[in-house]
């Protein structure tokens, strides 16, 4: 299944062509990271189609997620 | 019989040695909330204009809100308040821990201070009863020797304190109060307004009950609460790193403030950091009352020269910025040291952080000598340099009895072209975030009250693209661009303001609460209303939060602050001259564009003042007359 990825900040160096990623029918979030190359670490927004996701949420085809860095607060 | 709150405040005069306790009416509770409004509300109705912020006409308050102490995560902060000796206008500022709970438990909802003991105090609240104790063998004690001394002196180990240091006992403006040794109302010199009333500490326990109207819904608020904390990424990352996870994200971002405000990326970061700082000196997870989140870090560490104890707090981000990137010292061990000696002697660690680069950066140029520091070099990098600085700081010793001051009367007090290199917002020293980088946070910087604040609104640049979504329930719309300065970014930090406004209002942590982390808008006002009984709406938490925002303003303009003041330092005029965001700058007639614009929205005339409009909108009869 295809899955469009819309990354920001430091985490863009890893946007894949065409932003899209083909994943395996069951993957999860956390699939999708390793597939990236990014850490859970390096996450403080995660979007599921406009809504709050989780790390361990699986992924539908057709989904958007979003990922930004967390660089607010203090 | 009121819900959440005792319908209690306690006014306490130390000048007279007297204490009596008022009963405000439902709706006075209902309008006002807590936090911020509780403290405007009394600065406005009886500080005379243009008294010595550290004279005993001054008025301190310390408030909770009306659900402060109810059991869900992030409920327990209070906000301690007064006219700031470090701007001359209106200061707050919160911290979370266990205080504020027990203050509730032991039966009232906030303490206002008055006048000035004739000599050195303490306050002892249990259950309702209130005691005016001599604090003779107390000052001159850190924090935690006061802590220590008053578990023995009230044989009670379970009381919650909050204190000052020596450095609020000797009036550095920028002085803290703490609670627990590990929870800080860190910004606008309120340990110094503590100092000058020869108030050392108020302990308190409580042994009541807070009823909550429906206490069911409370507890499976709480369970969803709880429960999402554990795997909503926000959260999941401040528990796992607290706010050192954020240091890596500011420096690839470029806005990492490196050797006073000069540049944004810091070369030596990655050694502050986590995951570096969980692989040195991190001890373990502590946290707030009630609080599921455990971003607060304890350190521990066997050094000759830097040693760290557990009990005293660990460095977050800002202390990391403040004495690592901010003086360019890439020793952790040094800067969380630094930071315990800020804690134990009652240093706001962000001014701190802020005053000793801007003597680094004046004894680079010439500007101090080795004449002025005994002889000593202050150098960028220098760890000890930083740590015997801060010494001389807590102790008003030589160079420092003058930064003591702030940057700004320290500056102008040293003279030869200091002031240049001496950034701050209506006189408070800058936390530690690049405005270059996001301009939403720059706007809340020149805009907030009590001077640079960066919590004032929500960060930039978490709303970009679908982020934007979390603010939906506000009507915003529109994914937001870190760097713009147009309108849309005002509307932005209009919206975002608002939104951070109610955490502030009902004294609830930004790390579990709207709109980032794990409590929705729909959620907050259920817990509101399962606490008190009442039928709010996101509507009147808005309101509550704007009315907060207008009485403050409304203080600071009859101080005689101006649209001068509502301004930024003039490293972010000019262009960051290198990483992520090189030649990024903010054009200063664009950014005085959209402070009028921001009057505008507001509701306030061009000169910045709230009209009659906007106060009878808000219901401020009472303000119409300023």
């Amino acid at each position: 299944m295809d899955v469009e990825v819309r990354l920001f900040e430091s985490l863009k160096k890893h946007l894949p062509e065409g932003g899209k990623v083909q994943l395996a029918e069951g993957s999860r979030v956390s699939d999708l990271l390793t597939a990236l190359g990014i850490s859970t670490d390096d996450v403080g927004i995660l979007m599921i189609n406009r809504m709050d996701g989780r790390f361990d949420q699986l992924i539908q085809n057709g989904d958007v997620v979003t990922l930004i860095p967390p660089i607010g607060g203090g | 019989m009121p819900f959440g709150y005792n319908g209690k405040i306690l006014h306490v005069d130390l000048t007279r040695e007297a204490w009596n306790v008022e009963e405000p009416d439902e709706k006075w509770y209902r309008t006002y909330m807590g936090g911020s409004n509780f403290i405007s509300h009394y600065l406005l109705k009886e500080l005379p204009v243009g008294i010595d912020p550290l004279s005993k006409e001054n008025i301190l308050v310390f408030a909770c809100s009306v659900v402060t102490g109810a059991p869900l995560s992030g409920f327990n902060r209070y906000t301690i308040g007064a006219k700031s000796p470090l701007t001359g206008g209106f200061a707050e500022t919160e911290a979370g821990g266990y205080w504020a709970p027990e203050l509730k438990f032991a039966g009232f909802d906030a303490v206002i201070v008055r006048g000035r003991a004739p000599k050195p105090v303490y306050l002892w609240i249990k259950d309702g009863a209130v005691e005016i104790r001599d604090a003779a063998g107390l000052w001159g004690l850190d924090n935690w020797q006061t802590q220590e001394h008053l578990e023995r002196e009230l044989e009670d180990t379970r009381i919650r304190v909050v204190s000052i240091g020596p450095a609020g006992e000797r009036l550095v403006r920028y002085a803290c109060v703490q609670n627990d040794l590990e929870h800080y109302n860190g910004r606008t010199g309120m340990g110094a307004v503590m100092g000058s009333k020869n108030l050392k500490a108020i302990a308190v326990r409580g042994t009541q009950k807070l009823q909550m109207a429906d206490p069911e819904k409370v507890k499976e608020i709480g369970r969803w609460h709880n429960e999402r904390i554990k795997t909503h990424p926000p959260n999941v990352g401040l528990t796992k790193f607290g706010t050192t996870g954020l240091v890596k994200g500011i420096n690839d971002g470029g806005f990492l403030p490196t050797r006073n405000f000069k540049e944004g990326v810091f070369e030596g970061a990655d050694k502050l950091a986590a995951p570096a700082y969980h692989e040195t000196i991190f001890h373990s997870n502590s946290t707030c009352w009630a609080c599921a989140v455990r971003c607060k870090r304890r350190v521990e560490l066997a050094h000759d020269k830097y040693p760290l104890d557990k009990r005293f707090g660990g460095a977050e981000y800002e202390s990391l910025a403040a004495l690592g990137s901010m003086l360019a010292i890439d020793n952790l061990p040094a800067v969380a040291r630094g930071n315990q000696i800020c804690n134990l002697q009652g240093l706001d660690v962000v001014s701190t952080g802020a005053v000793v680069a801007f003597a680094m950066e004046c004894f680079e140029n010439g500007i101090l000598t080795e004449k002025d520091t005994d002889g000593r070099t202050l150098r960028y990098g220098d760890a000890d340099a930083m740590i015997w600085l801060i010494e001389q700081i807590a102790a008003r010793s030589g160079l420092g009895d003058v930064l003591a001051l702030g940057v700004k009367r320290a500056s102008e007090k040293i003279g030869r072209g200091a002031e240049q290199y001496a950034f701050h917002i209506k006189g408070q020293e800058l936390a530690f975030h690049d405005g270059r980088g996001k301009t939403g946070m720059a706007l809340g910087f020149a805009l907030s009250p009590t001077g640079a604040d960066h919590i004032e609104t929500p960060h930039d640049v978490a709303f970009q693209g679908d982020g934007v979504s979390k603010l939906f329930p506000m009507g915003l719309f529109d994914p937001v661009e870190p760097l713009k300065t147009d309108a849309a970014k005002m509307r932005f930090f209009y919206i975002g303001q608002k939104a951070w406004g109610i955490n502030n209002v009902l004294n609830l942590c930004n790390f579990v609460s709207v709109p980032i982390h794990a409590m929705t808008f729909g959620r907050l006002v259920e817990a509101v209303n399962a606490i008190t009984g009442w039928d709010v709406s996101l509507y009147e938490l808005v309101n509550a939060a704007e009315r907060s925002n207008v009485m403050a303003r409304v203080f600071n303009n009859r101080e005689g602050f101006t649209p001068k003041d509502d301004t930024l330092i003039s490293r972010w005029f000019e262009e960051m001259p290198s990483g992520p965001l090189k030649g990024k700058r903010i054009d200063p007639e664009v950014f005085r564009d959209l402070v009028q614009l921001y009057y505008d929205m507001s509701g306030w005339d061009a000169q910045g003042r709230p009209t009659r409009g906007k106060l009878v909108e808000l219901g401020l009869y009472w303000l119409l007359e300023n």
